[in-house]
Formats: structure tokens, C-alpha cells, sequence
């Protein structure tokens, strides 16, 4: 059996048809060939497939694709809008801090700093560590990560400011 | 530390590949998608130990699967791990074979259109099992007569007939060992074990195979070692090499589980030649646990002392629970004793080493490749020896540690070379001082529940395995440096970056010897087709060894770049020197004393072309001759909750000499990270067995197996990190290594510091709460 459904991912509306027990991860992997979203596991523990969905950061794997019909997906390829050649600013950090060394969680990663610091503007060290605690990161020791985080976060600010 | 002012040494740049990687268009192996794909699963044995008497694929068949076995695949016998010579390595593994020898082992495989198809088909296939004794342990394998894991294995053309699952053994001996321990005046002697800790890297291990038209093949798999891959697969496969390409892909982390081939390349090889299609594996999270994990150790340690400090003798004995194959433990026993013998002097040692094959997950490099075991032990053990004779810890360590001007053989007894760069004695110092060590507690007179204990440990790392007379391990890069039309540069290598900055440090080193903005230097894609050998990433080699390479071929291609302008600004070659000019965002070529006299070197490379007089272009292969030990030490601070036994890690002092350090945002979060791995080695991280069943406790869960994270560290501010102030001058512009160091200490700096909080030494990792409140209960000060 296969489900007509509107994947709106990145702004931008995509007809898919797809099984009842598809997961998001592979949808957006497969079929719209969205590789920035990664499998780590499958089953949820390591963060690596997060994306944003109506706000929240939320592991792609252990979400059905029907499920996310209808609601507004962000990937890290939409974190800047098509045809911005700037980063964003927690992109910037991430690579002026040291942030990514193999790079395999930092688009999860990046993700659940945004949500954050969509609700948080101006995040403790205590609630980054709590928003990506779900991120496993096995390079960096999570050090520069925080410091890319509070540095995007400060660059946010300074820019809503002007 | 030079007085040369440098452009881009010790200055922060954005990494090359930063965007590909914040963007999410960095493209891993898990991520190749080619057209007519297959999806490939991978048949696993359920048992530890078993032979197979029967498949029945037909089923698996109907559905319209590629199906294979071990009678589909060359029965060849080799060593995953290609680092050493052909005389040092033992060949125990078939690409595949009926002899299970543990939960996970693969036997066979199947191939379909979609992962669904695969996963459906697969679990189609029928086996018919004889089930074998299981050995889950050294005592249980060493007391086996019959059904051994491996009853003969290879050595070059070799036949070896394995007794009582030993798969090799190693002594080490210097001096007189006996008349060392007389001269003493006090004997430390413990028993040590460190556990078998999984990787976790983040990308399960994972391959794309193109089988090409002219019978050849292209393969993206998750290594370390392009070349080594690329040579194993064409023995195995009876591939010429020129048809063979291995492409240079970025992997998501390694830690050591990518110096071997992995099984899955060889599988996803075999399925490919079968099917003629393209095909892809990645392994799920549980699999990948069942792959690979870090050599575990098992040790004692005998250490004998003078009054005043002097270590006179040492006796270690090593026996390793290597798993169900090997990947190279013969290396592994010799850099056992090398470590030890590198950290502290010791003029009489006697070593004895054996690994013993058990029906477990196969025990292979993991970030220190050996160091963080014995460093915990021997470090551990200096603490012990400072304390009988009431002597500083730091004081004892510099009185006796390997510096200036000795000879060390860190990556085992036939890599020796001498050490020309040494700054231990700062980082004891500045770390002590970081720290407050002066006012550490007294473990004797602390009281309440939570106590703070102050730890520190010293060690080092190898920067490669290079020495003057080749060993048996084998250390060349091969590069080749061009200087473009316009004035840029192309650093083609197979030399590979695992994140940690390796290749932009490449970049730095030529940007700097070219004088033209870092920029204008590129990383060329690579593979094996287009670059000569480079033996792998591994080792704390990259900057020291590649780079080194990079830099040697670049100062070549320079000079034909400098005979080019001569001609063109009709000055003699000696007369010409090169600096960047950040206005014009190129380098320029000038005559010393006669500034007004220059070319830029777009200008140069142009009219080389123009004029029909060439490329400046060079390529070579470089060895070097020397693996100068990168020295660490960590101070660590943390606070113990004697109620609940739970460790709280307060703050950390991490100290790195490297040289000249090229990198140094990447070079902190090099020590970040290897703390990281270090806290979650010393206080959590382990992968235990069900010995009925052989199966991992951790079920393959990540949740299960336990790591630190990003709550169990110290915040950013309380983790310090600096560098001492040293120039290495067989380094490249005076660096070494840094990677494997950054780890090599941190569990016995955490041992050492819950010592100081609860006046226990702990001689096995990792420690659990449950251990702390056993060991508080009962009063011990050593367990």
C-alpha cells in the first residue's frame, strides 16, 4: 500500500507517495536525496538524522514519513534559504570554533543548536549540554561544540540587532 | 621554539572542508547512491562458536536476491591490517568461511533492488548448524585441546599450527632483570586490566563497489588506508591494480577501526563481482559493535625503585584476549612493551607477552594503539612508587622519564630512534601550576561525602613509525605538489584526514614554504589510481610523516618553480626568495636585496607555459627517519560522591608538546576529544558478554554500552589546554604528532585523581560507581 502525501521540507512542497511504515530519514535520504541528513543508527540513539520539524528538533529515524505530511521540515541543506551563498551563523561558528572534525553528527548537531537558540537566544552551558545530549558527538569532546553554540548564538543576536 | 615568524603556522583558518561539512554536503560512503544499485545484508552467525552444514538459499532466491557464500569466495588466507611487513604479519581470515568463531561472523550475504528486499531475503536463508565449544575467555581458550578457533594459520607461505588458541606470543628483554630487582629498594607489583572499548564511531562501517567495464572495479568504503585496501582486495580478488580504484572518501570517524580493511568491503567486493552491479552495505549500528573494538589487556607490572627515585628494573606480563581473529596482535604485543620502556628509563626489563584467540568481537587499533593501557598501569604504578618512598609525584617522573637526546622505541623494540625535541618538564610545571597541585587534598584527611581529588599522568605518542633502519612497520608518503597557472597550488596524496585537520595542516606547510596565501592551496581528490602509496593515516603520523612528505615534494617542485623565474628576472636561483603578497592574494617571487625585482607567481608558472618550458611539478616518496615522541600530560580534577560512588569531572589542565603546533583551535579539540574518549574509557565505557550465549550485554545498543556525555564533562571554561614551547627539527618547520597523545594519558590522570579523593588506587578500568562504594565499604586502599 502506498500513501499520497505533501512533504513540505525546506520550503518547498514535494508529492510523494510513500509506505504506511516508511521512516522520515529515509524518505528525505532516498527518495528527495537529502544527504546531509544521516543514519547513525536507525534506532535512535545517536542524533545524527535530526531535523527540525515544526520547530523541534526531532530524530528523523523514529518519526514515519506520514507523520510529517503537512508540517515544515528543515533540514541542514534549508538552514540557509536557496541561493544565499552566506552561512548561517551557527554554521560560521561551528567552523571558526573547531566545531567539526569528522563532521558526520554536525548537521544534527547544528539542528538542535538552532532549535534551541530559536527558544533560548542567549543559552547557558547547561542548556546547550541539555539540548544535545541527544547529539552523540565521538570526536570533539562536545568542548567546542558548546563554544560554537554560544558564539553562533551571540552572532544571531548581534544581527537582530542591526 | 623557532624564531622564524611564520604566515600561517599557528594561525586559525577555516578548515577546507568546513563548508562541505556545516552545509551537509560532505558526502560519506553511507551516502553514494549510483544508479541500478544494490543493497547489499550481510549473513551473520547467532552462535560464538559453530561450524555450518548446510545453506538453503532457494528461498532468498525466489525473491530475485544475488545470494553468496563462503563457496562463491576466494579461500585465500591474509591479514586485514596491511601496516607491517610480510614476515610480521599472520594470516588467519577468509573473506568468508563455514567456521563461525563468533556471534556476528559472517558467512554469507545477499543482494536486491531495495534494503527491504535485502533485509526480507536475507532473513530467508536456512542454516543447518554443528555447534562447537565456545572459549569466552583466556582461561577457557588456553585450557582447549580440540575445536580450537583457528587450528592453522599463515606466516608469508608459512603453515602455523595454533596450540591452545595462542595466537602469538612476544618477549622483550634488556639488561639483567634479576640483578636490577636486587639493587632496589622498593618493589611495586600489580595486577592491571583495561577493558575492550567500541569505537563508536560515528558512520557505521560501510562500502559502495562499482564493478567497471573493462572488468576492474571502483569502491568507496569507510578506511583509513587507501592503498592497503586497494592491494589487499587485488590479492584477494585476482584484480590488477591498475583496475582497481579505491577513492578517497571522507569517513564519519575512525579511532583506528579503519587501519584494517573491514569485512564488509570485502563483502560488499565479492557481492558486486557476483551480481556485476553496483552495490552498497552499510552496516547497522549492532553489526558494526559485533566488527571491531579496542584490544583489552590484562597485566602485571613489577617496577623496582631506588631510595632516591631511579628505576633499576621492570617486569611485565601481558596476555591479550584478541578475539576471534587477528588483526595484527603480533605488533601489538611489541608496542606494549615499547610504550612502557619509552616512558620512563628503565635499564633492566624483561617482557612477556600472549595473545589468545576467544570466541569475541576481533580486538583491533583504537586511538593510542596500546599507550592508555599501559600508561594507565605504569603511570599508576609511579604514584604507587612515589608514595612508598615519599617523593613528588612529578618530581619521579622527571628524574625518570625518556627526554632529550635517549632513545626511545615506543612502537616496539624494532622502531628505535633517538628524541630531539622534548617538553615534558614545562608541561609538568605549567600543568601543575593550572591545576593548584601544590594544594591537592591529602587522601588520608578527607571527610564528608563529596571529595575532591587532583590527578595528573604524563605519555606520549609516537609521531609515526618512522626510524632510520625500516622495521617491521611500514611508514612512506607518496605526494605530488604543482604550481597552477594562476598561482594556486594542488597538493595531490593519499594521505587522508580523519577531522582533525591533517590535510589543511598539509596545505599550511606548502602555503608557507611557497609564500602564497593558504588559499591558493588546494587539496587535490585522490584515490589509487592517481596516487602512489601512502601506508594510512594511523599512528599520530599525519602532520609529521605526511605533511613532512607533503613539504619535501613541495620544496622540489619549488626549486623548478625558482629555475623558471631566474631565467624570467635573469637572477641566479640562490638570489630568489618568496613571501605572499595578501594585497594581490598571490605569492611573489623576489631577489633578495632587490625587491623591485619580482614576479608573481602566476606570472611565473604562465610564462613557463607559454614559453614551452614546463610544469613546476614534482612528486616523490618520503620516509621519514625519526617518530619523535608527542608528549601530553593531563591534570584533572574531580569530585567523588562516597554515597552513591559517582565521579564528577570538575577540571582539566591538558598539556601537548607538538612542536611547532600548525593548527591551534583544531589542535585543542584534538585534546577535547581525546580527553573525551579517555574519561569514557577510565569511567564507563566497556562491551561485556553473555558467555552462554556469546552475545554482547549491550545487545548492539549504544544506550546500552554506555559513553559520557556532554553533562558528564567540564564545562569550556574549567578545560585548559596549552602547548609547550618546543620546535622539533626533524619535524616539518619543527612539528610532530599530536592525535594518539591527546588520549595516552587520560585514564590513569582520572585513576590517579579519584586516588587522591578516596585514597584507592584502582587497578582496573573502567571505574564503575559500584566498584568506588564495593572498594569505600571495605576499606581498601587498593583494588
Amino acid at each position: 500500500m502506498r500513501i499520497p502525501i505533501v512533504l513540505k521540507v525546506n520550503g518547498k512542497e514535494h508529492s510523494i507517495e510513500v509506505k504506511p511504515n516508511e521512516i522520515l530519514l529515509n524518505v528525505l535520504r532516498d527518495k528527495l536525496h537529502l544527504i546531509g541528513v544521516k543514519y547513525g543508527c536507525g534506532i535512535g540513539e545517536c542524533g545524527a538524522c535530526t531535523v527540525i520539524l515544526n520547530g523541534r528538533a526531532i530524530l528523523s529515524c523514529q518519526t514515519l514519513a506520514v507523520s510529517a505530511a503537512g508540517r515544515e521540515i528543515t533540514t541542514i541543506e534549508g538552514l540557509v534559504p536557496e541561493g544565499n551563498k552566506e552561512l548561517h551563523p551557527l554554521q560560521e561558528a561551528f567552523i571558526e570554533e573547531g566545531a567539526v572534525q569528522c563532521g558526520f553528527c554536525t548537521p544534527g548537531m547544528i539542528l538542535s543548536a538552532k532549535a534551541l537558540v530559536d527558544k533560548n537566544p542567549d543559552p547557558s552551558n547547561s542548556a546547550i549540554k541539555e539540548a544535545i545530549r541527544g547529539n552523540l558527538c565521538r570526536c570533539t569532546g562536545y568542548i567546542n561544540i558548546i563554544k560554537a553554540i554560544k558564539t553562533g548564538a551571540e552572532k544571531i543576536r548581534e544581527r537582530s540587532k542591526r | 621554539m623557532s624564531n622564524k615568524k611564520y604566515h600561517f603556522l599557528g594561525k586559525d583558518f577555516p578548515r577546507k572542508d568546513g563548508i562541505a561539512r556545516v552545509t551537509g554536503r560532505e558526502v560519506y560512503p553511507s551516502d553514494i547512491y549510483l544508479t541500478g544499485m544494490l543493497h547489499g545484508r550481510i549473513l551473520r552467525s547467532p552462535y560464538p562458536h559453530a561450524r555450518i552444514k548446510s545453506i538453503d538459499f532457494s528461498e532468498a532466491l525466489s525473491l530475485g536476491a544475488v545470494c553468496l557464500s563462503f563457496k562463491n569466495t576466494p579461500q585465500k588466507h591474509f591479514n586485514l591490517r596491511q601496516v607491517s611487513v610480510p614476515r610480521a604479519t599472520y594470516k588467519d581470515w577468509q573473506v568468508l568461511t563455514d567456521h563461525m568463531r563468533q556471534v556476528g561472523d559472517p558467512f554469507g550475504a545477499v543482494a536486491a533492488e531495495t534494503e527491504e528486499l535485502a533485509a526480507r531475503a536475507a532473513g530467508a536463508v536456512k542454516v543447518e548448524w554443528e555447534m562447537l565449544p565456545s572459549y569466552m575467555t583466556i582461561e577457557q581458550a588456553l585450557a582447549a585441546r580440540k575445536d580450537l578457533i583457528h587450528e592453522k594459520v599463515y606466516l608469508e607461505d608459512r603453515e602455523i599450527t595454533i596450540k591452545s588458541n595462542i595466537a602469538c606470543t612476544r618477549e622483550v628483554a634488556e639488561g639483567d632483570v634479576d640483578k636490577g630487582f636486587k639493587e632496589a629498594d622498593v618493589i611495586v607489583e600489580n595486577e592491571f586490566s583495561t577493558p575492550r572499548v567500541y569505537h563508536c564511531q560515528l558512520e557505521p562501517r560501510s562500502c559502495v563497489c562499482r564493478p567497471e567495464p573493462d572488468g576492474g572495479i571502483t569502491l568507496w568504503p569507510t578506511t583509513q588506508a587507501l592503498h592497503n585496501t586497494r592491494i589487499l582486495i587485488g590479492d584477494i580478488f585476482d584484480i590488477p591494480l591498475n583496475k582497481l580504484n579505491v577513492v578517497r572518501i571522507t569517513g564519519g570517524g575512525h579511532f583506528g577501526s579503519g587501519i584494517h580493511t573491514n569485512p564488509v568491503v570485502l563483502i560488499t567486493v565479492a557481492l558486486a563481482l557476483k551480481s556485476g552491479k553496483p552495490v552498497r552495505i552499510v552496516q547497522s549500528r549492532e553489526e558494526d559493535m559485533y566488527d571491531h573494538c579496542r584490544y583489552p589487556s590484562r597485566y602485571t607490572l613489577k617496577i623496582g625503585a631506588k631510595k632516591d627515585g631511579t628505576l633499576v628494573a621492570g617486569e611485565m606480563k601481558a596476555s591479550v584476549d584478541i578475539g576471534s581473529h587477528h588483526i595484527q596482535a603480533l605488533s601489538y604485543l611489541g608496542v606494549l612493551a615499547g610504550w612502557w620502556h619509552s616512558l620512563y628509563r628503565m635499564p633492566n626489563l624483561k617482557y612477556e607477552g600472549v595473545a589468545v584467540y576467544t570466541n569475541k568481537v576481533p580486538t583491533c587499533a583504537m586511538q593510542g594503539y596500546g599507550a592508555p593501557q599501559v600508561t594507565f598501569g605504569v603511570e599508576t604504578t609511579m604514584n604507587m612508587l612515589a608514595e612508598r618512598l615519599g617523593i613528588d609525584p612529578i618530581e619521579i617522573r622527571i628524574k625518570n622519564y625518556v627526554g632529550l637526546g635517549e632513545i626511545f622505541w615506543g612502537q616496539g623494540p624494532t622502531v628505535r630512534s633517538l628524541i630531539h625535541s622534548d617538553g615534558v618538564k614545562e608541561l609538568l610545571h605549567r600543568g601543575a601550576e593550572l591545576i593548584g597541585w601544590k594544594d591537592r587534598p591529602d587522601p588520608k584527611t578527607q571527610t564528608g561525602r563529596f571529595r575532591k581529588g587532583i590527578g595528573m599522568a604524563r605519555g606520549f605518542h609516537t609521531s609515526g613509525t618512522g626510524a632510520p633502519v625500516p622495521g617491521e612497520v611500514k611508514d612512506f608518503t607518496t605526494a605530488q605538489v604543482k604550481v597552477n597557472e594562476d598561482g594556486s597550488i594542488d597538493i595531490l596524496t593519499a594521505l587522508m584526514d580523519h577531522g582533525g585537520g591533517t590535510l589543511d595542516a598539509a596545505a599550511k606547510l606548502v602555503a608557507e614554504e611557497f609564500g602564497v596565501p593558504f588559499e591558493k592551496v588546494g587539496i587535490s581528490p585522490a584515490d589509487t589510481r592517481s596516487t602512489g602509496y601512502d601506508v594510512c593515516t594511523h599512528a599520530t603520523r599525519g602532520v609529521y610523516c605526511g605533511g613532512g612528505a607533503v613539504l619535501e615534494v613541495a620544496r622540489e617542485a619549488k626549486k623548478v618553480l625558482l629555475e623558471y623565474a631566474s631565467r624570467i628576472l635573469d637572477a641566479p636561483v640562490g638570489s630568489l626568495k618568496t613571501k605572499p603578497d595578501f594585497k594581490l592574494g598571490q605569492g611573489i617571487i623576489y631577489v633578495e636585496g632587490m625587491p623591485e625585482k619580482h614576479i608573481t607567481l602566476a606570472k611565473a608558472a604562465q610564462t613557463a607555459m607559454n614559453k614551452d618550458w614546463g610544469t613546476a611539478i614534482a612528486a616523490g616518496s618520503i620516509r621519514k627517519v625519526n617518530c619523535p615522541p608527542a608528549y601530553t600530560t593531563y591534570f584533572v580534577e574531580v569530585e567523588v560522591d562516597m554515597q552513591t560512588g559517582r565521579v564528577e569531572i570538575k577540571r582539566v589542565a591538558a598539556g601537548s608538546d607538538a612542536g611547532v603546533v600548525i593548527n591551534p583551535t583544531l589542535a585543542r579539540g584534538q585534546l577535547h576529544g581525546g580527553f573525551y574518549r579517555g574519561a569514557g574509557y577510565a569511567l564507563v565505557e566497556d562491551t561485556q558478554y553473555d558467555e552462554k550465549t556469546g552475545n554482547l550485554r549491550c545487545k548492539g545498543l549504544l544506550t546500552n554500552y554506555k559513553m559520557l556525555g556532554p553533562e558528564d564533562l567540564p564545562d569550556p571554561e574549567d578545560f585548559q589546554v596549552f602547548f609547550a614551547d618546543t620546535y622539533e627539527p626533524t619535524g616539518p618547520m619543527g612539528a610532530k604528532g599530536i592525535g594518539e597523545a591527546a588520549l595516552n594519558p587520560v585514564p590513569a590522570a582520572i585513576a590517579l585523581a579519584i586516588q587522591n579523593a578516596t585514597g584507592i588506587y584502582f587497578t582496573r578500568l573502567p571505574i564503575l560507581p559500584e566498584t568506588i562504594l564495593k572498594a569505600v565499604k571495605e576499606g581498601r586502599d587498593h583494588v
